[in-house]
């Protein structure tokens, strides 16, 4: 029985004693899975795995605190779940954990790219060395390395951190090029009025439709969320990539220590602005400060969250 | 909203450097502000009186008092506003002192900063709503935080004037540094003597309940209600039987444990009672040196013991105890000398620590009270004082003078020729810090009448030659190298804030400086309140002290405490924060991130929600800026109020 088929026989025994559980099933064109809410027995079969399942699920966790669910989880959301645990936002017994050893996903845009139109893919296939796309102008194929989500090429997580089933053998760390430090590094180099122009031309696009947010497994405040509440009045409504950059800073401050890099917020983007920078970058100051990194260790408090008298990197004495 | 501006000359401090009356008129331009005019002191009875008057004639709703720092005059202004009507949180204070006219010349740059911060003022005014403070009862009992002089007089002081004592010591007796003490200076007299009457009064007094072995764990509450974890360390002696006879001591089998109430010369057994005079006079175990505790097997001290009090089983307890007020007396440890290699100390036996040769001259001491060189047991002949160890040098970053330490070089060169009539003392000195009332007089007669030669000039180091020691240094007045074959060395160590302050302070809450002394709230002011309420200081622990100064400051502590718990209730800063529950999602990140325990996590509808106790939060702030949703605002520090100054700023 291959790893996929015996999760679906653990997730049917464990149906029963659950509220439901989070997978993914095949979307509305054969390039989108989309999550998927399974309740009874027969659901399982149309559950899917492939790397199409791009979606972070760990994201509606908190909505269904105090029930009991199960998950299916990559590497990189079992993060997110911990995270979650280490906030207390969700709770450990009411979850059934699935986890699955993850090889990557497709990062939908960078086929977009290739295939010219997505919507107009009739077929895809992948293997190991990349993916096949059916298109009207014919096949096109994409290597691996250009189909591929940016975290997926240098994964360190491919396996869940926290699972209660885990089944297959675990996957070693993806050894590709860590494209996102790259990228950060090119914007380091910039001068400062530079980067400012380079934001405001990319919030420019920005149509403040929150799907970052919404994304984002670790934005809880959901309905009272900052951005949109008169009171405290943080942000006008005014279209300004001014204020559209505050929030993006608002985001990033508030993931200060809490963000698990799954991508999710720059994913969902409908129009593509490279977000995830401001949230490695914060997570790169995080790690400097704190040799921390978030949603490894369900125990571990999370370094904003506590004080220290004396912090090992911050030699507030020496200033 | 009317607001009145009020801007302050300061006499000459503001206005030399600030155009008051151009930045009145300017503030007239800023929104709701119906009144502005610029004062010559507007802290004075006639200051006061002018914004009373203003607001009672303009009508105005709240006032701008451009002066100096909050931390000076804030109550002053908060009080006239009251009396002429207005809520005493309709007040707004704009630094122009401190933050402007002390810090720049530029009179045109410093106006128009000072016009900014005063319309910084004014935007934050106007979302200022009235607060009421809450009333709460106090818990009229006093924690005092060590035994040493200044814990013991505190104690006293607080315990004749009616009030319930915690008494909570480190060690296994009170008494401190100067139970250590031969005599004292200036009168030479002798330290037990005048010491041990207060230890008994102590003892004996039934408002003070004294817990010895034990520390101070956690503190919770505030001022008025804190509650106190002490932990009573284990001594495998039940305390309540234990009649103090000594049997134990004299059977002990374990005779080279480390004794730490002779500063570590000479040797004593596993079980102990420090010294005659100790209150409690009560045995304690030293389980590191104890064959029982060792090897398990001995207990010849459960045999020997009469009221069969030896109990090897014991473990930690930890009590709670309810206070309304906490006076810290941790007082001073000494400079570690063996950080001077030069000088030897720890690698020669007869260079010792003054504390050392402290225990030597003591009747009560290792010795018995004769002065003999750690070695070979011989009778020093020359006797060489090494004045600044670990003070006033900031390459083993003590930059800071100890103070006592010219004085008890002083004393125990006197004492020096007291016991060895032909001895001859050396003093190496920096400089001879004699400011107290008689002192000067005290270290003149060391040199006159007791002969001590004071060499003015730093040792440069110490090695043996025979069974003496070379101290070779500098005479800096006569401009020359000075060797002296010495008998014995002692280093007048300088004082350094106890082990574990810092610890302590963050328990308390109350600051510290860079060396670990404590902070008192004021320099000058206020001595020795600090700047969390309730908590106060007596004795080194706020900074290097001799005694005269730290019983000084254990009754002045005393009196503070006495004078908190004369009124019938506390009253609560309202500027605290809130939780606007809609807003709340129930993460709890604020209650994890409160220092002071003040937010709560209760059940509505179902819903996990925080709850700020009002009486616990002191308006740091913390939980407001952890919120993600701003659902926590911090009264008069909300973020509207913050981002209106800011806009105000950037935008003006």
């Amino acid at each position: 029985m291959s790893p996929f088929e015996t999760l679906k026989e653990k997730i049917r025994e464990a149906l029963p004693g659950l509220d439901c559980v989070i997978g993914w099933r095949q979307g509305f064109d054969p390039l989108h899975a989309t999550p998927f809410f399974m309740r009874a027995p027969e659901d399982v079969e149309k559950l899917v795995w492939s790397p199409l399942c791009v979606h972070n699920l760990s994201t509606y966790l908190p909505s269904f605190r105090g029930k009991k669910v199960g998950i299916v989880l990559k590497g990189c959301d079992s993060r997110g779940v911990i995270e979650l645990l280490q906030e207390k936002l969700v709770e450990r017994e009411n979850l059934v954990l699935f986890g699955l050893p993850c090889s990557g996903v497709a990062d939908l845009t960078k086929l977009g790219r290739a295939a010219g139109d997505l919507d107009r893919v009739s077929a895809v296939a992948w293997d190991e060395a990349g993916f096949t796309l059916a298109t009207p102008r014919g096949e096109v194929r994409v290597a691996r390395r250009d189909a591929l989500a940016d975290k997926c090429l240098s994964c360190q997580f491919p396996n869940a951190l926290e699972a209660d089933h885990l089944p297959g053998d675990p996957l070693p760390p993806a050894t590709g090029p860590d494209l996102g430090d790259e990228e950060l590094a090119a914007l380091e180099a910039m001068a400062p009025a530079d980067l400012m122009a380079r934001w405001a031309a990319e919030m420019s696009r920005c149509i403040r439709c929150y799907a970052c947010r919404n994304a984002c497994p670790m934005c809880v405040c959901r309905d009272h969320c900052i951005a949109q509440s008169r009171d405290p009045h943080w942000l006008s409504q005014e279209d300004s990539p001014r204020e559209k950059l505050m929030f993006q800073l608002i985001h990033t401050m508030h993931l200060a220590g809490r963000c698990v890099e799954c991508g999710e917020c720059q994913r969902a983007c409908p129009v593509d602005i490279p977000i995830l920078a401001l949230r490695r970058k914060m997570n790169r100051v995080v790690r400097e400060l704190f040799d921390y990194q978030a949603g490894l260790d369900s125990q571990a408090v999370p370094p904003l969250f506590t004080f220290q008298v004396e912090e090992a990197n911050i030699k507030e004495r020496k200033w | 909203m009317k607001i009145g501006v009020f801007v302050c000359h300061c006499g000459s401090n503001i206005e030399a450097t600030v155009d008051t009356a151009s930045v009145a008129g300017t503030a007239r331009a800023f929104p709701d502000v119906a009144y502005a005019t610029d004062v010559m002191y507007s802290c004075s009875e006639p200051g006061q009186d002018g914004i009373i008057q203003a607001v009672r004639e303009k009508g105005l709703d709240g006032v701008v008092v451009a002066s100096c720092s909050p931390r000076m005059h804030e109550t002053t202004f908060r009080r006239a506003v009251e009396r002429a009507g207005l809520n005493r949180y309709m007040l707004e204070m704009a630094n122009i002192r401190e933050h402007v006219s002390w810090i720049g010349k530029d009179r045109e740059a410093n106006t128009n900063k000072a016009a900014e911060l005063v319309r910084l003022a004014v935007e934050k005014l106007r979302r200022n709503r009235a607060l009421f403070p809450k009333s709460f009862d106090i818990t009229r009992r006093v924690l005092v935080i060590g035994g040493g002089v200044a814990g013991i007089q505190a104690a006293l002081d607080c315990a004749d004037g009616g009030l319930d004592v915690v008494l909570v010591e480190k060690t296994s007796s009170i008494g401190g540094k100067m139970a250590k003490l031969d005599k004292t200076f200036p009168t030479v007299d002798c330290s037990s003597c005048i010491l041990g009457p207060k230890m008994v009064d102590v003892a004996q007094h039934e408002r003070i309940a004294l817990h010895a072995y034990a520390e101070v764990e956690e503190i919770g509450g505030y001022v008025g209600n804190f509650e106190v974890k002490i932990r009573k360390k284990a001594t495998f002696v039940d305390w309540s039987l234990c009649t103090g006879c000594g049997l134990c001591m004299e059977k002990c089998p374990s005779r080279k444990s480390h004794d730490a109430f002779n500063e570590g010369v000479g040797l004593t057994t596993a079980i102990n009672i420090p010294f005659p005079q100790a209150i409690p006079k009560k045995a304690l175990i030293d389980a590191r040196f104890c064959r029982q505790f060792l090897k398990g097997k001995c207990g010849v001290c459960a045999k020997v013991c009469p009221s069969g009090a030896i109990r090897y089983e014991m473990e930690d307890e930890v009590i709670t105890e309810k206070v309304g007020a906490i006076v810290t007396a941790t007082g001073f440890d000494l400079f570690d000398h063996t950080k001077y290699g030069e000088y030897g100390g720890g690698r020669y036996p007869d260079v010792i620590t003054s504390l050392q040769y402290e225990r030597l001259l003591s009747a009560s001491g290792p010795t018995g009270g004769h002065v003999k060189r750690p070695s070979d047991g011989r009778e020093p002949r020359t006797v060489v004082f090494v004045q600044c160890v670990g003070s006033r040098d900031t390459s083993v970053d003590r930059p800071y003078c100890s103070g006592f330490c010219c004085m008890y070089t002083a004393k125990q060169a006197i004492l020096t020729k007291d016991h060895i009539p032909e001895s001859q003392s050396y003093v190496f000195y920096m400089d001879i810090r004699a400011p107290g009332k008689l002192y000067d007089e005290f270290t003149r007669r060391a040199m006159e009448e007791y002969g001590a030669r004071y060499v003015r000039g730093r040792v440069a180091m110490i090695y043996p030659k025979g069974d003496r020691l070379l101290v070779r240094g500098a005479d800096t007045l006569m401009g020359e190298q000075v060797e002296i074959e010495a008998d014995l060395v002692v280093l007048a160590v300088g004082a350094e804030a106890a082990a574990g302050s810092p610890a302590l302070a963050e328990k308390l809450r109350i600051s510290y400086d860079k060396y670990g002394f404590f902070m008192e709230s004021h320099p000058k002011l206020r001595p020795v309140e600090t700047n969390t309420a309730g908590v106060y200081l007596a004795g080194a622990c706020q900074g290097p002290k001799d005694i005269p100064s730290s019983v000084g400051q254990g009754s002045a502590a005393a009196s503070k405490v006495l004078g908190l718990f004369s009124r019938q209730k506390l009253e609560s800063d309202p500027q605290i924060s809130q939780v606007n529950q809609r807003r709340c999602v129930g993460c709890g990140k604020c209650a994890l991130t409160c220092p002071f325990g003040a937010v709560k996590m209760i059940d509505v509808r179902g819903e996990p929600k925080a709850e700020v106790i009002e009486t616990v939060c002191q308006g740091c702030g913390i939980c407001a800026v952890t919120c993600p949703q701003g659902a926590v605002q911090l009264e008069h520090f909300t973020d509207n109020q913050i981002l209106a100054e800011v806009n105000a700023l950037c935008q003006s």
